[in-house]
């Protein structure tokens, strides 16, 4: 995302006359970022966007760990946020964090800050839905007004629309998501950490050593998924396979293969049931390339128009927070520091959000 | 002269829909293609394994009297099925045109229908608005017909019962939220009296399932489970 560029802000929101500035804080899960973000008219741009992430040393996140990182780089990443922006925190108009859906101990240390930030300097504070978050950021860098929502990371999978002011959700993962999916095959089978080296999943680098396919269970239920029995069924060869590589590749390349092929055709059937021209791709996965190609063969076959969120968006951030705050402090939708409760489990279609068609 | 030149009238999310004119009969055929985003393999499974299960499905659902088009024939290693043209609109775009007298009428025709199907171990796997087609008229009034059974399968599993009725309950909720209480009751009331694999088991499992997405509110999700351990 650019820092000069200025983004038109894609839903209604109303006209305020001088610049609004909010910084937003994400923790909800790994990363503990910041965000702030500029509103000129009906547009915005970005004057800052900070993170820090937790990075296990072997196994998965440990919420407790992954919180007591949060609070160790908690101040340095809002000094850098600040410094970025070029701004003080007395200049900034309202503070928002994300407050679910998420791991209790990481949430609870934005929370913590936010509520801080909030009464200590005396600023309206917004509490923002983690997934929403992703949604509205992708659909501001991708200029998209009414797209078919594919939320793809770590902790979801699904597939969304918009619809009566609310988020509905279409489709979903009936156990894990698609992430969680692929860490902890990556982690089971000791490829894994870390899980991302140089914007590559360990699986994809993994599924790189073999072109060969074997067929894994493939669940489908209308536009739900469940990708749990494929998870088992993949661990299962694995084990068999002991650790020679190209039997790991071909393991790696299956798994992906079937678990991308099941998301394409949910994408590919919801896409169908709602006639939706445009396809959004968010969430940590969407910044992957593979499925990415996917998606670009998938829409360029519908002929609609697909966008992906880079990297720098797509994972979590305080700039998603930032704008979704943004969005909700326009509309009033303000709390205050003793009332703002962290929600572990915050579905996207539980709230009215007035900006939407 | 019967013109054979095919009409392409819907893009399906795995096959293409044609309209033929075959000896004077107005013909759908409906054609599995390969598509370049999908892995070879699950190109050639897709379009011969739902291919044959849809036949199957088809002509025994048909002779059973449940609401779906007829078969004619079929080519499992082309994927293609030939079957009767419905004249209608898919509910998904036409339920909201209705009156809710009308709306629960359907509602109930539609769960009349899964209950035949499922009394034959039938299940459909993508029991949507988008594969019910409504047909109107002014003589016999509103009749539906059932579609697209390319995810369908046997079992004997109360489970994919109940996903039918999920999809069925959640895809009236993405996208007519306003009519869904008043379609999803008459869906179940008829549904229930005409079930005969346990009506109400099915639909308590439709609660439970559910409660199985993601982030569902925990007191909700032990409150459904508590009750299928209660029975």
């Amino acid at each position: 995302m650019s820092r000069k560029h200025l983004y038109e802000v894609p839903v209604n929101i109303p006209l305020v006359e001088s610049p609004l500035i909010v910084l937003g804080v994400e923790s909800t899960s790994h990363t503990f970022g910041v965000g702030i973000i500029e509103l000129l008219n009906n547009r915005v741009r970005v004057l800052a966007n900070t993170l820090s992430q937790y990075k296990p040393e072997k196994g998965g996140i440990h919420p407790s760990e992954a919180a007591q990182h949060h609070v160790n780089t908690a101040h340095s990443v809002v000094k850098r946020a600040l410094e970025e922006a070029g701004i003080t925190l007395r200049e900034v108009d309202a503070v928002a964090v994300a407050v679910g859906p998420g791991l209790g101990p990481c949430l609870r240390v934005g929370a913590t800050l936010a509520r801080f930030l909030s009464a200590y300097w005396n600023k309206p504070l917004v509490s923002v839905n983690h997934a929403v978050a992703h949604i509205e950021i992708g659909k501001l860098v991708g200029g998209m007004r009414d797209p078919l929502i594919v939320y793809v990371s770590g902790g979801n999978t699904l597939i969304a629309v918009q619809r009566d002011k609310r988020y509905r959700v279409l489709g979903e993962t009936l156990d894990i998501p698609l992430g969680n999916l692929l860490d902890t095959f990556a982690r089971e089978v000791g490829i894994a950490p870390p899980y991302v080296v140089e914007g590559k999943h360990a699986v994809d680098i993994c599924a790189e050593w073999s072109n060969e396919f074997t067929p894994l269970p493939y669940t489908v239920k209308g536009a739900d998924l469940s990708f749990s029995g494929l998870l088992t069924a993949a661990l299962r060869m694995a084990r068999e396979a002991r650790k020679e590589k190209s039997q790991l590749g071909r393991i790696c390349n299956s798994l992906r293969e079937t678990a991308f092929n099941m998301l394409i055709e949910v994408v590919e059937r919801s896409l169908m049931l709602t006639s939706k021209r445009e396809i959004l791709l968010v969430g940590g996965v969407a910044s992957n390339t593979v499925l990415r190609e996917k998606f670009e063969v998938l829409a360029d076959f519908y002929g609609a128009r697909y966008y992906g969120t880079p990297p720098e968006v797509a994972g979590d951030n305080g700039l998603m927070i930032a704008y979704t705050g943004l969005l909700q402090y326009l509309y009033g939708r303000t709390t205050k520091p003793e009332n703002l409760v962290v929600k572990q489990r915050f579905r996207l279609d539980e709230e009215v959000y007035p900006w939407l068609p | 002269m019967a013109s054979l030149t095919p009409t392409l009238i819907a893009r399906g999310a795995e096959a293409e829909i044609y309209l033929v004119d075959f000896l004077g009969m107005k013909v759908v055929v409906k054609k599995r293609v390969s598509k370049p985003f999908r892995n070879p393999v699950f190109n050639k499974v897709f379009i011969e394994h739902r291919t044959r299960t849809e036949a199957k499905v088809l002509s025994e659902l048909y002779l059973a009297g449940v609401s779906v088009p007829s078969l004619l024939l079929v080519d499992e290693e082309a994927g293609v099925i030939v079957m009767e043209y419905i004249e209608g609109a898919r509910l998904s775009d036409s339920l909201g045109l209705l009156r809710e007298s009308a709306v629960e009428a359907i509602g109930e025709a539609i769960g009349k229908y899964a209950a035949l199907m499922h009394n034959m171990g039938i299940y459909h796997g993508d029991f949507t608005l988008a594969n019910v087609l409504l047909v109107r008229s002014s003589e016999s009034g509103n009749r539906v017909v059932i579609i697209d059974f390319g995810l369908a399968g046997y079992s004997t599993d109360i489970e994919e019962y109940a996903i039918d009725l999920h999809l069925m309950s959640r895809s009236v909720e993405a996208l007519y939220p306003e009519l869904a209480e008043v379609f999803t009751r008459a869906v179940f009331r008829a549904y229930r009296e005409h079930s005969k694999v346990g009506g109400d088991s099915v639909i308590r499992k439709v609660s439970e399932i559910r409660t199985r997405g993601r982030y569902v509110d925990r007191e909700l999700r032990k409150a459904v489970l508590r009750e299928r351990y209660v029975e």
